[in-house]
């Protein structure tokens, strides 16, 4: 068999430097591997969308109800002010407990197994010899999650600002107060991003699922107490959107040092 | 080579020996050593906290009763401080009291069984002499002691570490916050939490996602028990006296449950603190079994599985 070969023209594509794989490549790679949690997460929204959007007409017309109430002191009125403050205060109060959860526990499934997982299964000697190469898959997957989290947290903490208003008059808070604050403005959004990225990194740092779990777990819970207690009595600032945007630049600048510090470990680790 | 054999004598005993029971202990040790020793570190570190900030605690409130006068400014300086400081440390302090026999529960349970499962070594370890039953019995059985023992002696130093605060906010012991806390009860919801995360781990037989099934079905009978359950425990009194009620809440008041009015006469039904103890034997009850009914089925479903 005679081969025939011709020498490459000035300006041909050669094909000799490797097409780097698209970005796009990894939308699929990230939806097979982490469906579980690309299905949860949603489905968690939907429900909380749905819980405040048929519970929050009925609190807001409840309150409405309470302040146009005339004379204060009745038995009438009291019997509403008694019922808005029992069963409407458990509802939102419940579900403002279970808004401020959701950072943690996302730090706590989402986090860690999207790297810990790979090295704990030695699944990583496939996954980062794939030909997108192992930066760019964990840059990718990163940034597809996080984005997708930050977005859903950003969008429920609108909402449950609008859903909560009623009972920052009848509980005595104001928007300052550590429990409110957290849940409206962007500091939701913010908290959501910085939990799933110390879970990411701790997960690439310890290697392994459960202790990941753990260590993201006192991390976050520490870092939250630091700040309710101490950090937020020491901003430049002291109204209401200075400090949500100084805290959100803040956590915003931890996250992606959390990130490039993941893509750090994932380089240097051996394969 | 050649192999003599001698028949069996009559008399003799010719059945297999069982292995006995307490060789589990030393594997339940090798394979869950890192799930035993870092819930006691982190126990033992929180409880440390417990101690320093406790005894801040008892300090600031002693000096804050033994105030005198009671109505002077210096006085009322150090009502808002230990408002302020001790009580929001000891509120959050409560809320991830509550938080712990689940937290307890999905980190020690799933891992027994789903880990076995997920990673197929199962296939080994129950192919071993002691066999699948015995084996997990055992394991189950130390680890949920183990787990248990730690749990009750943490709920005992968070109960001191909380007393001067049920002073303070002039809340009783039954509240439910504060009844989740201390007595057998944090123990027995330790225990509940590990069975329910080994049932559901042996079933769903994945790490992560039995650990998220455990955290959603242990709030679901958490809700259930404080909205409904206990309402309906056999201690509660009906009574129309209403000079009970009356006057500002301390730690003795009751626990007012419903109020009704037939013809002219309020009726209350209400549980006095009295009942403190009563109570906490019927649920701490009530969550034994279950537990037992739940490790139960979890042996039942590592019979069932086909290997």
């Amino acid at each position: 068999m005679t081969i025939l070969t011709m020498p490459a023209q000035p300006g041909q594509d050669t094909g000799a430097e490797p097409r780097a794989v698209p970005w796009q490549g990894m939308l699929w790679v990230t939806w097979r591997q982490h469906r579980g949690l690309l299905i949860s997460v949603p489905a968690t929204f939907i429900v909380a969308v749905i819980v405040m959007l048929i519970e929050g007409p009925k609190i807001h017309h409840d309150y409405a109800t309470l302040m146009a109430c005339r004379p204060m002191a009745s038995p009438a009125c009291q019997q509403l002010s008694n019922y808005f403050n029992s069963t409407d205060w458990h509802e939102g109060n419940g579900v403002h407990v279970a808004l401020l959860a959701v950072p943690v526990l996302l730090a706590m499934f989402a986090g860690p197994p999207i790297l810990a997982r790979e090295l704990e299964n030695g699944t990583f000697r496939y996954a980062w010899t794939q030909g997108i190469g192992r930066l760019r898959w964990t840059v990718a997957k990163l940034t597809f999650l996080g984005a997708m989290v930050t977005i859903l947290a950003f969008v429920i903490s609108q909402l449950f600002t609008w859903f909560f208003a009623p009972f920052l008059t009848t509980e005595n808070m104001t928007v300052l107060s550590p429990s409110v604050f957290d849940a409206r403005g962007v500091s939701y959004a913010a908290w959501t991003l910085t939990a799933f990225c110390m879970g990411a990194f701790l997960g690439m740092l310890v290697r392994r699922i459960l202790p990941a779990m753990v260590a993201t777990l006192g991390v976050y819970l520490a870092l939250a107490a630091a700040t309710w207690f101490y950090l937020r009595n020491h901003y430049p600032v002291s109204t209401f959107w200075p400090m949500q945007f100084f805290e959100a630049d803040w956590l915003l600048i931890l996250s992606v040092l959390l990130i490039a510090g993941t893509v750090w470990l994932v380089r240097r680790h051996a394969a | 080579m050649t192999v003599l054999t001698l028949p069996a004598q009559p008399g003799q005993n010719t059945e297999p020996a069982h292995l006995p029971w307490q060789r589990m202990v030393w594997v339940t040790w090798r394979q869950h050593r890192s799930m035993l020793i870092g819930v006691t570190a982190v126990l033992a570190a929180v409880s440390i906290f417990l101690l320093i900030a406790g005894l801040k605690v008892h300090h600031d409130y002693s000096a804050l009763i033994n105030c005198r006068p009671a109505s002077s400014d210096a006085c009322a300086t150090k009502n808002s401080s230990f408002n302020n400081a001790d009580w929001t440390m000891g509120n959050t302090i409560l809320i991830l009291m509550n938080l712990a026999p689940v937290l307890l529960g999905i980190f020690t349970g799933p891992a027994v069984l789903a880990r076995e499962l997920e990673t197929g070594t199962f296939r080994y370890a129950w192919t071993q002499g002691i066999g699948r039953v015995r084996w997990t019995i055992a394991k189950l059985t130390l680890l949920a002691v183990v787990i248990t023992i730690l749990a009750w002696a943490f709920s005992q130093l968070f109960a001191w570490f909380f007393d001067p605060f049920l002073g303070f906010e002039g809340m009783n012991d039954l509240a439910k916050t504060v009844f989740d806390t201390r007595g057998i009860d944090f123990a027995a919801w330790t225990l509940v939490a590990f069975t329910i995360g080994a049932l559901l781990g042996m079933l769903i037989r994945r790490i992560i996602p039995a650990m998220a099934a455990t955290l959603g079905v242990y709030l679901g009978l958490d809700l259930l028990t404080w909205l409904v359950l206990r309402q309906d425990y056999p201690v509660a009194i009906d009574t129309t006296n209403a000079g009970l009620f009356n006057g500002p809440s301390t730690p003795n008041s009751p626990w007012i449950l419903k109020t009704w009015t037939i013809g002219n006469t309020p009726w209350w039904r209400y549980i006095p603190v009295s009942r403190f103890w009563p109570m906490q034997l019927i649920e701490s009850g009530w969550l034994l079994v279950l537990a037992i009914a739940l490790g139960a089925a979890t042996v039942w479903l590592v019979r069932r599985r086909a290997a």
